[in-house]
């Protein structure tokens, strides 16, 4: 219910009509006021898939007939296929059969916790799944293969962020990933922003007193550097050993998670919020998704299905415990998954590495939803793969502005380039925007399709800084049409891109995204 | 902040910018031979990269030899003798468990992670005791040519990953395109990366795409047409793996099933491997014909390509492995030697290894030791053993065979986190409290001029440290044994081997904390 409230709605992407600043008042309901305070205390968990999903096997495109006759052997049937509210169907094993009883994907879905983005991808997809692994977690998507990709989005937007980092180091880990060496996806130019640990018993056992007892040493040498690096993984190690424990023993699990590896790794991530670790980040992975042998058996069971279930067993767990807890509002989560599967099946029941695949976004404040069309399993690229719809970075802009307060300058700076957020995460919505008119003003094209120009019209109540920006309709910056400032009353402007072709305009008031599709065709 | 500032920032990143970061400290040093008679700390350097470390006994033997001397005799021969088998297990096949009973597929299952086990401890045992550079250069190749021991839901029996084992170690040092051939109709490579599978019309890409992008050439080279019609090329090889299975080559041994091969044109890199008709396509004829071809046609239309990727792969590993600060012009000067060889192993690791950028002073002491460098170079260092070294890699995210994945350890700083950092401070001061007094006591002895707790803790931590270290803190060091006693009073602190040993391990205890220890 509570996301049916008005913010909820005032700041869906479909809003036509202007809304003056004093009616907005009436949305900010003590409830919500708590949540802007707990702003501090926003948590992203990344799920990575590794080893590449079959996003056609996870959201079954059941009316296509090109889907049976691509996988024989492994397609799922219509009929056993889990319809959620008439808008998709999942594979069954995304419902748990196993645990008939457990909160899953199914539900959240129908609960509005959960965004399905279809078709993420991008431009020139690398079917490696080291570089494609890369390009994912580095947030840069250069088709140049002697680039080097060396550290992580989330790495370079916390470095930034953390104040005094790496001379001084913060209370509590910025980021923590359960098991494995550091992700790249944590690394930064300034050092790790994150911890890696397994077991926070152990890691306290070992971890107290490893502080190095000598100084660090000049940059000026490569020796010096590495010296310096193990130095503050032994500091990271004595500090956040301890913190990590107390966290760990004041923490609790309010259910009882259904026994899995992956479970368990929500599971502990749950425990650690629950007992006040102040990390912004969690990372939890999961391995198997390279699925060119018998990935699903002729009774839907098998490999992949495992996974499917896994994941949604370990979301659904994690996600009623947070709810029952009382942190389910401070925390989102988003599966990442270097490419998709081919849309053949291989000879060996299996599928080869692909390109565009399907995205999960959920928590309370997502907004919930299908995006994107069903893959389009006729027009495909020249490879024979999917094509993509969505930039996989425009879920990162979300993050990063709409979930951790970053600004538009800040996401272009992490990722080097300008990515238009998705719109996936609700956006945060501060006392400060209602006295200075940072509302979504509704925003009409005509004509729209258009042939040379189409004219963006609204009504402005108060004077505003006004940017407007052509991307591409994944998402990535194309050209800028206008900046500058408007006066109250009736705004018009022309718009004439440069070439032909379907576009986002994002018009920018006052730094608030109002985006529009415009189709020119010439 | 305008665009052009961001992308200044962008700069700063290292990401885009493909020249290695400016350093105070350069390396002067290129592919040139390192022609001076080698030092006790040149020794140590050496032995620390080509192999696991110096024992004290060994480095006093190399002093004053040359480079390329020392380096001949450490990359040993081809003919090097093979080791004696870890045991009969070695020949002993079972039956599929997949079609067996409940109890019967977890014995079988369970006897594999039991030999997995002895076969890496035997391994270990090998590095650890090894006069020469053999096992560290296998070792070099297992990560590079992976077979994981378990993957997904399977595993590679450890009889097949020690006949790769073997295979591995015979082409260490020899012909490039030799030994890419025996690998791709390898009996535990053909199971882990499809290859068993990859049958005319029901093509299974795994492994003709990872030939190319992880074990040869890397990506940017070939395009994925090449991957389809490399998938092609290599159809009909069979893994043996089970007593039911047929093994016209032996048991563990792979084979060639004509009705799987795809016997019609293939068109790779821009050449073609014509068809044949079902008489020539014989077992002799299409490892030959089609499987060499494909790999003697990677090295023909891409030498470039292939030498370049070889020698920043075996730079990495030996030299230093930070990506940012991979030297291009050494890597050039590197790979045309190689490929001037004609893709000789031995020309590459010997360039290499007693060039001047190797010994260099600006790249000592830059290399993060990986686990199996930490455990099984502090063993051999200590003259130590400890039975448990197999389970020491594990918790430090090495597992011997059993690479995380098809690309093999990430190495650099990824072998250090708050996960694996502690493992390797407990592990060292576990190896260090474990030796008795009297091994103590030897150890000190194996140093000259023992006598004096200065010269003696010197030669401790050049021993054990990749540079030399302060004078500050070589003092902190001597009075971690003296105790605020004067330096002349350790002659007498010798005469008590109980006294001498507990302070000689306060030593290392207090080395082994050292970032640099890490660091080699």
């Amino acid at each position: 219910m509570k996301r049916r409230n008005f913010i909820a709605t005032t700041t869906a992407a479909a809003v036509g009509t202007n809304i003056l600043g004093g009616v907005r008042l009436k949305a900010f309901n003590p409830d919500h006021l708590m949540n802007i305070q707990a702003d501090d205390d926003r948590i992203l968990i990344v799920i990575q898939m590794f080893g590449g999903n079959d996003g056609l096997n996870t959201i079954i495109p059941v009316d296509a007939s090109e889907y049976y006759d691509f996988r024989p052997n492994i397609a799922v049937k219509k009929s056993s296929a889990v319809n959620v509210l008439s808008q998709i169907y999942m594979h069954p094993a995304l419902d748990t059969p196993k645990y008939p009883s457990a909160y899953n994907l199914r539900r959240m879905m129908e609960d509005g916790r959960l965004a399905i983005v279809q078709g993420v991808g991008y431009e020139n997809p690398n079917l490696s799944h080291f570089r494609s692994t890369d390009i994912w977690l580095s947030g840069f998507n250069t088709s140049d293969p002697e680039a080097r990709l060396v550290n992580g989005w989330l790495g370079r937007f916390w470095s930034e962020k953390i104040q005094g980092f790496p001379q001084s180091l913060p209370a509590h880990p910025t980021a923590v990933q359960i098991g494995g060496s550091l992700s790249m996806l944590l690394r930064s130019p300034k050092g790790d922003v994150g911890i890696a640990l397994t077991d926070p018993n152990k890691f306290f056992e070992l971890g107290q007193g490893l502080s190095p007892d000598l100084d660090p040493m000049p940059e000026d040498t490569r020796y010096g550097r590495e010296f310096n690096f193990v130095r503050l993984v032994a500091e990271q190690s004595d500090l956040y050993s301890s913190v990590v424990k107390q966290a760990y023993d004041a923490g609790r699990n309010m259910i009882s998670y259904p026994d899995n590896a992956f479970v368990r790794q929500m599971q502990l991530v749950a425990r650690l919020i629950s007992g006040g670790l102040k990390s912004k980040v969690f990372l939890v992975y999961m391995n198997g998704f390279d699925t060119h042998v018998q990935q699903q058996n002729s009774d839907e069971s098998g490999l992949h299905p495992y996974l499917l279930e896994s994941l949604s067993a370990g979301v659904g767990a994690f996600m009623q415990d947070a709810l029952q807890q009382g942190f389910a509002d401070r925390v989102v989560g988003m599966t990442v998954s270097e490419f998709g599967r081919r849309p053949f099946e291989n000879g060996s029941n299996g599928t080869d590495h692909g390109a565009s695949s399907v995205q999960f976004v959920w928590g309370n404040k997502v907004r919930a939803g299908v995006y994107g069309t069903t893959p389009d399993l006729v027009n495909l690229n020249s490879n024979g793969d999917l094509r993509y719809q969505w930039d996989f970075r425009r879920v990162y802009a979300d993050v990063m502005e709409y979930w951790f307060g970053g600004t538009p300058e800040e996401t272009e700076t992490v990722l080097q380039e300008r990515v238009l957020p998705l719109g996936v995460l609700q956006r945060p919505t501060s006392v400060d925007d209602a006295f200075s008119g940072r509302f979504r003003v509704g925003i009409k094209a005509f004509p729209n399709p258009f042939s040379t120009s189409t004219t963006l019209e609204w009504m402005q109540e108060s004077p505003a800084s006004v940017t407007i920006d052509l991307y591409s309709t994944a998402g990535r910056f194309v050209e800028t049409i206008y900046a500058g400032s408007v006066q109250p009353g009736l705004v018009r402007i022309p718009i004439v891109p440069s070439a032909s072709g379907a576009y986002i305009c994002n018009v920018s008031v006052n730094g608030i995204n109002n985006p529009v599709s415009l189709q020119c065709l010439r | 902040m305008d665009r052009r500032d961001l992308l200044s920032n962008f700069f700063r990143l290292g990401v885009r910018d493909n020249s290695p970061q400016v350093l105070e400290m350069p390396v002067t040093g290129g592919v040139e031979l390192h022609t001076d008679p080698l030092t006790l700390n040149d020794v140590y350097h050496l032995l620390r990269r080509i192999g696991f470390g110096a024992t004290v006994v060994q480095a006093k033997s190399y002093v004053g030899k040359t480079a390329s001397e020392v380096v001949d005799e450490l990359l040993g021969s081809a003919s090097e003798t093979a080791p004696e088998s870890p045991g009969t297990w070695v020949d002993v096949i079972n039956e599929d468990p997949e079609g067996a009973d409940l109890q019967t597929r977890g014995a079988i299952y369970n006897q594999w992670e039991i030999n997995m086990g002895k076969l890496a401890t035997w391994w270990i045992d090998l590095m650890r005791t090894d006069p020469k550079a053999v096992e560290k250069l296998t070792l070099f190749w297992s990560g590079h040519w992976t077979s994981e021991f378990t993957f997904d839901i399977k595993y590679s029996i450890p009889q097949t990953l020690y006949r790769q084992y073997l295979m591995l170690r015979s082409h260490r040092i020899g012909d490039m395109k030799q030994m890419a051939l025996d690998v791709t109709l390898d009996n535990a490579m053909l199971y882990y990366l499809g290859g068993t599978l990859n049958d005319a019309g029901k093509p299974n890409e795994n492994y003709g795409r990872e030939l190319q992008e992880l074990f040869l050439l890397g990506i940017g080279w070939y395009t994925e047409g090449d991957v389809k019609e490399a998938a092609r090329v290599l159809t009909g090889w069979k893994s043996q793996r089970y007593v039911e299975e047929p093994a016209p080559n032996g048991i563990y041994n792979s084979w060639f099933e004509a009705a799987k091969h795809d016997t019609g044109a293939k068109q790779y890199l821009g050449q073609t491997i014509p068809a044949r008709t079902p008489d020539n396509n014989t077992e002799y004829q299409v490892k030959n014909e089609e499987v060499f071809e494909l790999i003697k046609i990677i090295f023909r239309e891409r030498p470039e390509a292939a030498s370049r990727f070889l020698a920043t792969k075996a730079y990495k590993f030996f030299v230093y492995s930070s990506p940012l600060d991979v030297d291009p012009i050494f890597i050039e000067d590197l790979a045309s030697a190689f490929r001037n060889a004609n893709f000789d192993l031995k020309v590459l690791f010997k360039t290499m290894l007693t060039s001047k950028h190797f010994f260099d002073p600006a790249i000592r002491g830059a290399q993060i030791k990986t686990p199996l460098e930490l455990v099984v170079g502090l063993m051999r260092q200590l003259g130590q053993v400890d039975s448990q070294a197999y389970g020491w890699g594990i918790k430090m995210d090495q597992t011997l065979m059993d690479t995380p994945d098809v690309s093999g350890w990430p190495g650099y700083r990824s072998w250090i986190s708050t996960n694996t950092y502690p493992q390797r401070r407990s592990f060292a001061s576990k190896l260090v409290e474990s030796m008795s007094d009297s091994r103590v006591n030897e150890f000190i002895r194996e140093f000259d001029d023992y006598t004096d707790i200065v010269k003696l803790t010197t030669n401790i931590v050049d021993y054990l440290l990749p540079a030399p270290v302060t004078t500050e803190r070589l003092d902190y060091y001597v009075q971690t044994v003296i105790q605020g006693a004067p330096t002349y009073e350790w002659p007498g602190i010798l005469g008590n081997p109980t006294t001498a040993a507990a302070r000689v391990r306060n030593l290392l205890l207090s080395i082994s904390k050292a970032p640099d220890f890490q660091l080699c």
